[in-house]
């Protein structure tokens, strides 16, 4: 997701269809329709398709071009009527988000079902034995349990940035509730206090799919601070592909709950407006797909279920039956359930923004960016990604704007309930950042550890986002940092730091501060602060 | 500057393809005459129909190229924009009279219909026969009880609540899997059925029976949550990944039947199609709107390859019965030539009703 997060949220954030067609080279690769070109909006997931696709350009003559986004974010701008005039199908893991959004509903038109694929654990071999889960039945009460006990933990990504976050959430509260029908928005107070056994165990948060599962990796191999994790929540395919990556030190058993799995089934949808050369390339493209002979290639290639009735499933899948669990219908009963999620279910988050308000920040107006990026997240988007990336209930917030030195630390804590007061003084806050001075860089980062060493939380989700413009001019260096890091506690160690590229900072450095805490770099070079503080909301 | 020329070379490459398209049109019908393409919106059952190559043939042999659109008939009666289209094919009586109505059209064709059925699996049907859901019927074939269904429907029954069921012992209620009443036609037609049964067997026909039967029959549609929005979605289910998702399916016939006679192997031995009793008729009604959108509806009606195709395809013909049996025959199916009682859908406005006051509760 994150690549092409920024084209679509141009998108959804309304300023225009025209801004997604300029010519700069980072943004949306919308081009202008023509027969034999497919142009898709697309989940990132499905780039591992590209073999498949590169097939059938050259068999049918149709080729696709991607533009990646999440869910939630595709479904908003088909609301909106953004999306059908720049792509001629949409093709997520599913379409029961956008199908909950009347208007984006309406724009749906053919579909063909190509794979599918479940949310289901996956547990290190050996955590799966010792907690006497191989090879038996398990039900989703028995892993709430289990988690509410702290027996284990996981990694998932975050429900509203990436769909296997968002089917675990929606499963796991079907299943919990226990009805045997569908949650809706009037239950999800009563599933509330099971839903915060079962995410008492997670232990990461993730924007996409893909980074969490590498991560996963990196950590059971020992090649990242962060603490080691037992397992992770996610598509079958991409814990099948993570055991056949030969990377982890032991396999992942995978756990398909008895009670029921959420399953996605990758609907590749032609817009109900498509031109008829679209729609003979999305008839010709899904006849394709559902051909036995590509089904088993898909199969192989992305450890997929097959889509086409009759193709037999490969020995990996095993046999365990699955039950489907039910699924809302409504964005009311999503909306609820990602409310409870982000304000009372999971842990909540501490979070150190460590900010660049040297003199160059005024070039360009940077702090004016600033300024709106961090405004953006106290509440003032009023759009579905905007409301999910705000700050959450119970979250902690620390700010240490830094010139030749850091300033004080401000902390906020923003209450479970009525947050409006809190997050209006955050809003005062960050609105009256003013830019003038040197850059240090490293210095003020040790204030975030100290900030962090000096309120330990064990059951918080902690990260220090570091937003620079420019390189270190004062103070301690990138080697002292290194020095310090080898000293730190293996807690403090392992606390993640996104750094931000912007302006004039210094890659090289800011991509060595990310893989020696387990964190990761995000451009807002082209993509803007706003989006990438929004993008990095799922990782924290 | 460099977006200008790839404009303009899309321009000459549509211009390309537009040409290829024509000529290579020009091989499959007579030669020198092009075919003249006609649009149309309609169920997503009838698309592999409209697609097949044999009927784009017969079509073709016409002068005609059909190009099909699949949308809920709901939605064809009221979201869609039925501007660019030279007909709509919803796929029951009520949805096109609608259409009829509110577009002035004058003849309407019914080429063909669909009794709706219940496609499951034979641990289900077990299950189900010791609860007294499925039932013996006519000619050795079971049926399902519509009554004895919503008697444990209403209960809230889970499939784990069963004695004894080790077949399938999923914590979820005893449904059977319909699309969205907001927008699909086959979930109209089990709406019709249910609310017939739950109003004493007669058709609801005042608002004190619409809201007798509510509360009962909202209930099967709430409880599943998410439903989608077309028939080939949840019977792909059924065929793709079995009864872990869809032990129970609402479906017409044709789509089974189809499936059958392709003999693909998406029809496992353990699959069965069991008529629910009493059933409901789909009648497949061709709307014409401009253009050469009523010769397809003549066409569909009495074209004799056209009839027969359709027949291979499951549906029954209107007029010729007899071809429905005789394809059948020939492909060794046992299709029963009478389905048992079937109920009559009510009227169009107490339909929209009901399936507005059922679409009001979703949250």
């Amino acid at each position: 997701m994150g690549r092409v997060l920024p084209a679509v949220l141009a998108l959804v954030v309304g300023t225009g269809l025209l801004a997604g067609c300029s010519s700069d080279p980072e943004g949306p690769t919308t081009s202008p329709p023509a027969p034999g070109k497919l142009r898709v909006l697309a989940g990132s997931e499905l780039a591992d398709l590209q073999p498949v696709l590169d097939r059938a350009a050259r068999d049918t003559g149709v080729k696709v071009e991607f533009t990646f986004t999440g869910t939630i974010e595709g479904a908003e701008a088909l609301a909106r009527g953004d999306a059908d005039k720049a792509y001629d199908a949409v093709w997520f893991s599913s379409n029961r988000y956008p199908q909950a959004l009347p208007d984006a509903a309406r724009r749906l038109g053919n579909q063909t079902k190509i794979m599918s694929s479940p949310v289901v654990l996956g547990l290190a071999k050996s955590k799966a034995g010792s907690l006497g889960w191989a090879g038996k039945p398990v039900t989703w009460t028995d892993i709430a349990k289990a988690a509410e006990a702290k027996r284990f933990s996981y990694g998932m990504t975050d429900p509203s940035a990436s769909n296997s976050g968002f089917s675990a959430l929606v499963g796991v509260a079907s299943a919990l509730a226990g009805t045997g029908a569908a949650v809706n928005a009037d239950q999800v107070k009563t599933v509330t206090p099971e839903l915060k056994k079962f995410f008492a165990a997670q232990s990461m948060s993730a924007g996409s799919s893909g980074w969490l599962s590498d991560a996963y990796q990196r950590r059971a191999a020992g090649t990242d601070p962060g603490q080691k994790i037992d397992g992770l929540v996610n598509y079958e395919s991409v814990l099948l592909s993570l055991n056949a990556s030969g990377k982890l030190p032991e396999p992942l058993t995978l756990i398909y709950p008895t009670d029921g799995v959420v399953t996605a089934d990758y609907p590749l949808t032609l817009l109900s407006n498509a031109s008829d050369h679209a729609r003979n390339d999305h008839q010709r493209l899904g006849d394709f797909l559902k051909a036995p002979d590509v089904q088993r290639e898909i199969m192989a290639l992305t450890h997929r279920r097959p889509g086409q009735p009759g193709v037999a499933l490969a020995a990996e899948f095993g046999t365990q039956p699955m039950v489907e669990l039910p699924f809302p219908a409504t964005q009311e009963a999503f909306d609820a359930l990602l409310s409870a999620y982000f304000d009372q279910i999971r842990k909540p988050s501490r979070t150190v923004y460590v900010l660049d308000v040297s003199g160059s920040m005024n070039d360009d107006d940077r702090i004016g960016s600033l300024r709106t990026a961090l405004v953006g997240l106290t509440g003032a988007s009023d759009d579905l990604v905007g409301r999910y990336r705000r700050f959450h209930g119970r979250e902690e917030v620390t700010f240490i704007p830094f010139n030749g030195a850091p300033q004080a630390p401000r902390s906020f804590t923003v209450p479970e309930t009525d947050p409006k007061a809190e997050l209006e003084r955050i809003k005062s806050t960050v609105t009256g950042l003013e830019a003038s001075g040197g850059t240090a860089i490293y210095d003020s980062l040790e204030r975030a550890y100290q900030v962090i060493a000096s309120q330990p939380a064990e059951d918080r989700f902690t990260s220090i986002v570091l937003m620079t413009d420019g390189a270190n001019t004062s103070g301690t260096g990138y080697d002292d940092f290194q020095r310090a890091q080898a000293g730190r506690s293996p807690q403090l160690r392992g606390v993640p730091v996104f750094p931000v590229l912007f302006g004039e900072g210094d890659q090289t450095e800011m991509e060595g501060l990310a893989a020696q805490t387990g964190g990761k770099v995000f451009d807002a070079r082209k993509a803007g602060l706003q989006q990438v503080f929004r993008e990095i909301r799922g990782y924290q | 500057m460099k977006r200008q020329v790839s404009v303009g070379l899309a321009v000459v490459l549509l211009a390309a393809v537009v040409v290829i398209i024509i000529s290579s049109g020009d091989d499959d019908a007579q030669p020198g005459q092009s075919l003249t393409t006609v649009r149309g919106v309609g169920g997503s059952e009838k698309a592999a129909f409209f697609a097949d190559p044999r009927v784009v043939d017969v079509f073709a042999r016409h002068g005609l190229r059909v190009a099909y659109d699949a949308a809920g008939s709901r939605q064809i009666a009221t979201t869609v924009d039925l501007t660019p289209y030279d007909f709509a094919f919803p796929s029951s009586s009520p949805a096109a009279e609608r259409i009829k109505a509110d577009r002035k059209v004058g003849q309407v064709y019914t080429p063909f219909s669909s009794p709706m059925a219940v496609a499951t699996f034979a641990p289900i049907a077990d299950l189900l026969a010791a609860q007294g859901v499925v039932k013996p019927g006519p000619e050795g074939r079971q049926v399902f009880d519509i009554a004895a269904y919503l008697d444990l429907a209403a209960k809230g029954t889970r499939w784990d609540q069963l004695p004894g069921n080790t077949a399938y012992p999923a914590r979820k209620n005893i449904l059977v899997t319909t699309t969205d009443p907001r927008d699909s036609n086959s979930a109209a037609m089990y709406l019709a059925l249910v609310s017939y049964v739950a109003n004493g067997n007669s058709p609801v026909a005042s608002p004190e029976a619409e809201a007798r039967v509510l509360p009962a029959v909202s209930k099967l549609f709430l409880d599943q949550g998410y439903t989608q929005s077309s028939s080939e979605g949840p019977f792909e289910d059924y065929l793709a990944t079995g009864m872990g998702k869809t032990p129970l399916v609402m479906i017409y016939e044709s789509q089974y039947l189809d499936r059958q006679a392709r003999a693909d192997g998406s029809i496992t031995p353990q699959m069965r199609l069991i008529y629910p009793a009493p059933t409901v008729y789909s009648t497949h009604t061709l709307v014409p709107l401009k253009g050469e959108g009523d010769r397809v509806g003549k066409l569909l009606g009495d074209d004799p390859d056209l009839v027969r195709l359709a027949a291979e395809f499951g549906f029954r013909p209107y007029q010729h019965p007899q071809v429905f049996q005789q394809v059948a025959t020939a492909r060794k199916l046992t299709v029963p030539a009478d389905v048992g009682e079937a109920v009559n859908p009510p009227s169009y406005e107490t339909l929209e009703r009901l399936l507005e006051a059922v679409g009001k509760q979703y949250r």
